[in-house]
């Protein structure tokens, strides 16, 4: 019987044009090569993810617990027409980014997760995520939304998206923005870029492994240069406030 | 009715200013703080100017075009550009606009267009 | 007039701070009293420019000075728009040279990151003419790029020139734990490859995203004492030697020419007069790079190189640390960050730390006299400061 279940509670696959992998110079000279991953690569994004979930700082904490469950669910078969683009410097994970196919029209984005703050590299890698449903995919709307500040602020300034308040998104929470193909072609020249094909040294070395990433996000913790979470009226340190109450 | 910009000229030794200031910036004489309003000459040359992309958020257009005019007879406006390809040095006329709308407020200043 | 001294000082961290604006006021504070091994002062200057307005707390010294258990000294806050934090340096000198006071802390402290980067920019613009520029839309990003078109054109300084700034202070910040920015970009990054107007886009054509300064929080700290208290201190001898302050148009299209930053040749005039230096005396200086032309800009009026000179300077590396005259070691505006009221206190920190022989992997060789330049609005209100290290 148990296998009978499983057919019930997988879904469908819809077959997806693969994501052609790119490449790009961040402002930093660095190259970042952004690719489709698979399933059996899931095992090895997890264990980056998960110190995440404990770094209490621009929302990192809930991003990182909520991506994990996606990947998680996308690794056995519990999310229909799911998939995971990463962005990777000299192998290290750089970025994550996954979304969902709604219907042949419209996409859904899930999650935009650097692991390398600043360069851009998030917004580049959202850039991608655009650009997988728009050019590759042929979509004509993304639904978005945001769970952090920054986020909020990128496209909001970046894309300027219209509302789509009627439409509740997967994520739950916040009201769904939209991206349209008329603003994906007006933002394409200032925010899609990248080359094809990846040289094959660059490919190579990061697909010899998703290395982790070498300076991860974290929350400061020179009292200093501090957040004091502990006062943070945002409700987010409910782990930092535990720990300094003893509990376990 | 068509709409000015005015600089104060002292009326002691004829200096003008824009915008005004209390006292006069050449004779500086505090006796006599006495100005005449003349209309500021509307056309002139871009000295230099910015697009701004990340104007102030009342504002909703994604970039802003600004510059510095030499009007006509050498007095100087920072003022906006109504001009797609703005160069220096181009000869441009204004035009007095509502520049901004802050609340029930609106706010007329020059905007240039090329001439 | 009696000498003033640096007795001790502190800094956090430029970028955002997620606590109140009083205790990033005061744990720099805290810094500089362990530093300079005391534990009361006579009188207490804040400087700070947009508590009221961004933070809703007024009357900052007051709450600060109780904070710290200081009271009864006295305090006041000090506003001058981004040179708040010289002048309240100047403020703090000039009440014990005059005898009133012996022992002064001047902190700087400035939470701008409590608000989104738009309001603390609209903020900030509201510094300029309210009926001649403001009501424009006009920024000071904006007249950073109106100066800086004029100014490529007349002296040939191009992107190339500006982006040297920025790689050269995102370099020194790699070496400043305190500083906001830790990115080590590189000409291609910014300017070569064929991503870099993404990665590097325009704010205020032509000035690009790394040629502005990012929006900061953050406090700094310094105290300052007379020639006597010294002596009990133990403490380096470092002299605030000279003040120079200047004023220019409120207007920028009001200077006879634009690209002349007048506020800043005359304060730096004062200052080396009043320490009774040249501007080739200097070991070190940090310019208020803002943007990355002024740097550039503010090294010729300050008198380091000649009038459109400095950009080659700046090619020939002499700006570097290890150059003839390293300009902003601590990474500058540019990199280290910019809490508007603090930058002039932080200026001060690092050079001071520079003279003492305290900057670690940035340290200056043998820097014996450090020179800052902290630039209220656009160029309209200027105090540059010089500091001499004494045997």
């Amino acid at each position: 019987m148990t296998v009978d279940l499983e057919k019930i509670l997988r879904p469908i696959e819809t077959p997806l044009i693969k994501f052609p992998a790119k490449y790009m110079t961040l402002a930093n000279g660095q190259e970042m090569v952004i690719r489709q991953v698979e399933r059996e690569d899931i095992p090895d994004i997890l264990p980056h993810i998960e110190p995440l979930i404990h770094c209490e700082r621009d929302f990192y904490n809930v991003v990182a617990a909520r991506l994990y469950a996606e990947l998680l669910a996308y690794y056995s078969y519990r999310v229909q027409d799911e998939y995971v683009l990463i962005a990777q410097i000299d192998g290290e994970l750089a970025a994550i980014v996954n979304g969902r196919i709604v219907s042949p029209e419209i996409g859904m984005s899930y999650h935009t997760f650097s692991l390398r703050r600043g360069l851009r590299v998030g917004a580049h890698a959202f850039a991608t995520k655009m650009e997988y449903h728009m050019d590759i995919l042929k979509q004509k709307e993304v639904l978005i939304v945001a769970e952090s500040g920054i986020g909020f602020r990128r496209w909001m300034i970046e894309y300027k998206l219209e509302k789509r308040f009627d439409i509740p998104h997967e994520l739950g929470g916040c009201p769904s923005w939209s991206l349209t193909k008329e603003l994906f072609e007006r933002a394409r020249a200032t925010l899609v870029v990248g080359r094809r094909p990846v040289p094959e040294h660059l490919m190579a070395k990061a697909k010899a492994g998703i290395l982790a990433p070498s300076d991860p996000p974290k929350a400061p913790e020179d009292l200093l240069a501090a957040t004091r979470s502990m006062l943070d009226s945002t409700g987010t340190s409910l782990i930092e406030m535990k720990k300094k109450l003893g509990a376990k | 009715m068509e709409l000015n910009i005015y600089a104060y000229k002292c009326k002691r030794c004829g200096q003008l200013h824009y915008p005004y200031k209390t006292i006069c910036k050449k004779c500086g004489d505090n006796d006599h703080n006495e100005f005449d309003i003349v209309a500021l000459p509307k056309n002139g040359k871009l000295l230099t100017y910015t697009i701004l992309y990340n104007p102030p958020s009342d504002f909703e257009v994604a970039a802003l075009c600004l510059g510095i005019v030499e009007l006509e007879g050498g007095m100087r406006i920072t003022g906006q550009l109504d001009i797609k390809n703005p160069k220096t040095g181009m000869k441009v006329a204004g035009k007095v606009e509502v520049v901004r709308i802050d609340g029930y407020n609106k706010h007329l200043g020059m905007v240039f267009y090329q001439e | 007039m009696r000498e003033v001294y640096v007795a001790g000082i502190g800094i956090t961290s430029f970028s955002r701070l997620e606590y109140p604006l009083v205790e990033i006021a005061a744990y720099p504070a805290l810094m500089a009293l362990r530093d300079a091994g005391i534990k009361k002062v006579d009188q207490v200057y804040v400087a700070n420019m947009g508590s009221g307005r961004i933070n809703g707390q007024t009357g900052l010294a007051s709450a600060v000075v109780d904070h710290l258990s200081l009271t009864p000294a006295a305090a006041e806050t000090i506003e001058n728009g981004p040179a708040s934090g010289a002048s309240a340096i100047k403020q703090g000198y000039m009440a014990i040279a005059s005898g009133m006071y012996n022992t002064v802390m001047v902190i700087g402290a400035e939470r701008m990151r409590e608000v989104n980067p738009l309001e603390a920019t609209d903020f900030v613009a509201t510094l300029t003419h309210p009926l001649a520029e403001y009501i424009y839309g006009i920024t000071l990003p904006s007249l950073a790029g109106m100066f800086a078109r004029m100014y490529m054109d007349k002296y040939g300084v191009t992107s190339r020139h500006l982006a040297m700034v920025a790689v050269k202070n995102h370099k020194n910040a790699l070496d400043n734990f305190y500083a906001h920015l830790h990115e080590d970009i590189t000409i291609e990054g910014i300017l070569d490859s064929p991503e870099a107007s993404t990665n590097n886009p325009f704010v205020a054509d032509p000035l690009r995203f790394y040629d502005v300064c990012p929006v900061s929080d953050g406090g700094a700290c310094i105290i300052l004492t007379t020639a006597e208290n010294m002596k009990k201190l133990n403490k380096p001898m470092i002299k605030l030697a000279g003040i120079g302050q200047a004023t220019d148009t409120h207007c920028v299209h009001e200077r006879n020419d634009p690209t002349d930053l007048l506020a800043v040749r005359e304060a730096a005039r004062q200052s080396f007069a009043m320490a009774k230096i040249k501007p080739e005396n200097v070991d070190v200086a940090e310019l208020h790079d803002a943007f990355t032309i002024l740097e550039i800009a503010e090294s010729e009026e300050v008198g380091f190189f000649k009038k459109g000179e400095g950009h080659k300077a700046l090619e020939k590396g002499l700006t570097k640390i290890g150059g003839k005259l390293p300009i902003n070691p601590s990474g500058g505006l540019k990199a280290k960050g910019h809490p508007v009221g603090a930058t002039g206190v932080g200026q001060a920190h690092e050079i001071v730390l520079q003279l003492r022989g305290g900057a670690a992997k940035r340290q200056v060789k043998n820097a014996k006299i450090g020179f800052t330049c902290n630039f209220g609005g656009f160029g309209n209100n200027v105090v540059c400061l010089t500091f001499i290290k004494e045997n």
